[in-house]
């Protein structure tokens, strides 16, 4: 007997890797998108800092924005940069 | 009365002289009064009237007349009418008793001829002024002579007089209306052949008595109106007979008839009828009254309260409304009966559903209606016996059938409460709704014509107060209306929404619905959405944009899924040959927290298929930076060719653990159901059930000991016995979500974590308060859930049930743990 496969279709379901499921910020899942978007992925990205914190680019640019004095990971306080 | 016959007797008496005369003159004017074909010249007459007067005994003649018929009658002719009528005891011809009938009321009318011509003279005497004659009251004094026939005449009324008269009335109105019908259908009543029975009288045509029986039908109605009892003898029989006949006709006609309006038609045939009823009320006005019954009735038409003394059209008009609301009464009756028949044939009933709502209006017959149709539902719709789908279609009939019977929807919302309680206990409602408005399911598309109608009500619109109406078009609501805080703007008629009420919320509606949707997506072949994206497009319509996001994103994966491909196909294109991927792999990639909960079911593919999807990943996480692919093993769909020594089955498409099994049955022939379980990681149950397929394609075959075996050559014998596999097989379409109630399970036992915690705290607490505590944490918590009282006791009666909790008197705590 022989089987020949012709098409697959699989299903998959894409993640972030990320260290951690929810954003710290916005509390959602990282695979979720920010309160502010409506379509997760490419239209709500997550960035990293160097502190290998990460969060949603929209939540951090906000937090950032609000930062008058020094930008510092929310979570832990160091200055924040973004990770090339 | 009496008293003054005693008077007037000693006058009579008293000798000769002056009382000779009045005695004579006494003499003379009674006999004058009650025999008219006597000699006597109007001279003496006159001079007798005059000395009576004169003598004051003019006003005495009234009395005595009366008191004359009052004696005459009880004692001789209300006797002789009876037994006249009763007479022929033996059985008779139908002719025969109308004409003992006929000849019976002849009698009585000869009987009393001379006192009836007496009070007219005596009134005539007083208008003239004869001899100053003054009968104080003569009018009432006529009014009183007819009220003495009608109550000694009628005081014990032998039912033999009704059943005659109800014969003869029935026997004339089927002449009649056969005469009349006939006129109907051509100028000439159709000729009936010789020997044949004449359809008016039901005897052979040469014996064909109609137009004697019409006549007959004349004088009787003379007769009785002359006596003013044709009211009191002929109402209860024709009424009973115009009720047999319309009943029957409506039997006849439109028992079971639903598109048709009966109304026009029935207008007709009753002014038909009416025809016949002016003959038997009619006759009042003829030359057989009296002059002086006349000139009364012309000139004060109004003032006078007698029954006889009505025209005799006012009497008809009386008729044609008690007619009418028989026929009202009688129609509705039956169609409330055929109620729940008329609402399942909805719309080709709609003529029915008219004709009742006219009815209807005019009768006072809606608490009948409501209950008669809750019941229908009940016994007739309500039962385990009856699919979820044809009750939802029933419904619906119903919903677009009674809005047009009440447009106040009270009716609606009362009788189709028990099917929407109904349907709040079945599993499947929110399932067979959904797939209805997806257009899947069977029989029921009107939900999904309901849905791309346009101009929708949407959901939102209704919960604000504000509705263009003119204030003045306002109308209240009929007095049966369910007092609720709704009120009437809020009783809807739109279908949908209407459903979709049915559970108190839409969300479980679109929790449905997006589950159904993932079903449809994964079981996609092709990326094609369209269907899609217009059903989705609709609810957004209804249940407004917010609660569709979800499902957006869902079709946005699939859009996207299929550019990946595209990517990942160009850069495989690019390849040499030798790293030409040894299988064709493409992929739905999903957003996992947009999409419901798909079944998590263990499976392990063969290594060549591993090692596709390992390639795919690289590929994806090189599109995609810092995202990667989590694969579900078990979705999808795998097309495939299987090659045996005699012939190749092509084109198979099956799900992915079918073809992991046929795979590996390419390197080992033959495998137990425990190696295929452990090398797929699936449980033997499942394995099993999916073997059923490839026995049924005849490619496996179970022998003893419980081994499988690759079919190489198929013999016909073989293709028999499959056949009798398919009942094992595995054909029904799984879903690869997560059904409502495991999901609810879950959330359940979400709950119980809270409910632990708070009764270790607390020791015990009642239900109502373990539902208040529960509503104020999860509301906060991660999963948002409506859940009621009753859900919550359900749950906790499980749980003593299961020894996991204690109630006593209401209040619940955790066991002693010991």
């Amino acid at each position: 007997m022989k089987v020949k496969i012709k098409q697959w279709n699989g299903v998959a379901s894409w993640l972030w890797v990320a260290n951690d499921e929810n954003c710290g910020i916005c509390r959602m899942p990282f695979n979720g998108c920010c309160p502010d978007c409506k379509v997760p992925g490419d239209d709500c990205p997550l960035v990293w800092g160097q502190c290998s914190h990460c969060f949603h680019m929209h939540c951090i640019l906000k937090w950032l924005n609000s930062q008058q004095v020094q930008q510092q990971c929310p979570m832990c306080r160091q200055e924040w940069k973004f990770k090339e | 009365m009496e008293e003054s016959v005693m008077e007037s007797d000693p006058v009579e008496m008293s000798g000769p002289g002056p009382h000779q005369g009045v005695a004579d003159a006494w003499e003379t004017v009674t006999a004058a009064l009650v025999s008219p074909g006597n000699s006597l010249s109007e001279q003496s007459l006159s001079d007798s009237l005059s000395l009576l007067c004169s003598q004051g005994l003019g006003q005495l003649l009234g009395d005595w007349l009366l008191e004359t018929l009052q004696m005459r009658l009880s004692s001789f002719v209300v006797p002789e009418f009876w037994s006249g009528l009763k007479q022929p005891e033996n059985e008779l011809e139908e002719r025969d008793r109308i004409w003992v009938l006929l000849f019976a009321f002849r009698t009585l009318l000869e009987r009393l001829e001379p006192f009836l011509g007496g009070l007219d003279r005596l009134r005539m005497w007083q208008d003239e002024g004869r001899g100053g004659l003054c009968v104080p009251g003569a009018k009432v004094l006529q009014e009183r002579a007819f009220t003495v026939i009608r109550a000694l005449l009628l005081f014990s009324p032998s039912p033999v007089l009704q059943e005659r008269v109800l014969e003869f009335y029935s026997r004339t109105l089927s002449v009649y209306m056969h005469q009349e019908g006939g006129d109907e259908d051509g100028p000439e009543v159709p000729e009936v052949p010789e020997g044949g029975v004449c359809l008016g009288c039901g005897v052979p045509t040469h014996h064909c008595w109609c137009q004697e029986a019409l006549k007959q039908l004349q004088e009787l109605s003379h007769i009785l109106s002359k006596l003013q009892l044709l009211e009191w003898v002929s109402s209860e029989a024709v009424t009973s007979i115009l009720h047999k006949l319309i009943e029957q006709r409506m039997e006849q006609h439109c028992r079971g008839e639903y598109e048709r309006s009966f109304l026009l038609e029935f207008q007709e045939w009753l002014e038909l009828v009416l025809g016949w009823l002016s003959k038997v009320f009619a006759s009042e006005a003829d030359g057989a009254t009296s002059a002086a019954e006349v000139s009364m009735t012309l000139s004060a038409p109004s003032g006078l309260s007698s029954q006889a003394g009505q025209p005799a059209s006012s009497i008809l008009k009386q008729w044609r409304c008690y007619m009418h609301q028989f026929f009202c009464r009688i129609y509705v009756n039956m169609r409330i009966e055929e109620l729940f028949s008329i609402i399942r044939d909805f719309p080709e009933s709609k003529a029915a559903i008219e004709d009742l709502k006219f009815c209807l209006e005019r009768t006072n017959q809606r608490q009948q209606l409501l209950t008669s149709l809750k019941s229908a539902f009940e016994s007739r719709l309500l039962h385990p016996g009856v699919h979820t789908s044809d009750i939802l279609t029933v419904y619906i009939s119903a919903i677009k059938a009674l809005r047009e019977l009440d447009p106040s929807m009270v009716i609606l919302q009362v009788a189709c409460q028990p099917i929407r309680k109904y349907l709040r206990t079945r599993e499947d409602t929110v399932r067979q709704i959904v797939a209805g408005l997806t257009g899947d399911a069977e029989g029921c598309t009107d939900l999904a014509s309901e849905l791309s109608r346009g101009d929708p009500v949407t959901l939102e619109m209704q919960d604000s107060d504000e509705e263009g109406n003119n204030p003045e078009d306002w109308t209240p609501d009929p007095t049966d209306a369910v007092p609720d805080k709704m009120g009437s703007k809020r009783r809807s008629s739109d279908i949908i929404s209407l459903l979709v009420s049915i559970y108190g919320s839409k969300d479980i509606f679109i929790d449905e619905y997006r589950a159904v949707l993932a079903d449809r997506l994964l079981h996609q072949l092709n990326y094609n959405t369209a269907r899609e994206i217009r059903n989705v497009e609709l609810l957004k319509l209804r249940f407004g944009e917010s609660h569709m996001h979800y499902c957006e994103v869902m079709l946005k994966d699939m859009a996207d899924s299929r550019r990946i491909n595209s990517n990942i196909r160009e850069e495989e294109s690019r390849l040499s040959d030798e790293e030409q991927p040894p299988l064709s792999l493409s992929a739905i990639i999903l957003s996992s927290e947009f999409w419901p909960p798909l079944k998590e079911e263990k499976l392990e593919l063969p290594p060549l298929i591993c090692q596709a999807m390992e390639a795919y990943t690289h590929r994806y996480e090189k599109l995609k930076a810092m995202r990667t692919l989590s694969w579900k093993p078990h979705l999808g769909s795998v097309t495939l060719d299987v090659e045996l020594e005699d012939r190749v089955l092509t084109n198979l498409t099956v799900s992915p653990i079918h073809a992991a099994i046929i795979l590996h049955f390419q390197e080992k022939s033959s495998w137990t159901l425990e190696e295929l379980s452990g090398k797929l990681g699936a449980p033997k149950e499942l394995v099993h059930r999916k073997l059923a397929l490839w026995q049924q394609h005849g490619v496996l075959r179970e022998e003893a000991g419980g081994r499988y075996y690759v079919v190489e050559t198929g013999s016909s014998k073989e293709k028999l016995e499959r056949g009798m596999m398919l009942i094992d097989s595995d054909e029904e379409r799984d879903s690869n979500t997560t059904t409502q109630s495991e999901q609810r399970e879950e959330k359940l036992q979400l709950f119980w974590a809270y409910i632990q915690a708070m009764l270790t705290n607390l020791d015990s607490m009642t239900l109502d308060r373990i539902h208040s505590m529960l509503r104020m944490f999860v509301a906060t918590g991660p999963v948002v859930t409506e859940m009621d009282v009753n859900e919550l006791e359900a749950f906790l009666q499980k749980k003593v049930r299961e020894h996991q909790l204690m109630v006593s008197a209401g209040v619940y705590r955790l066991p002693k743990s010991n």
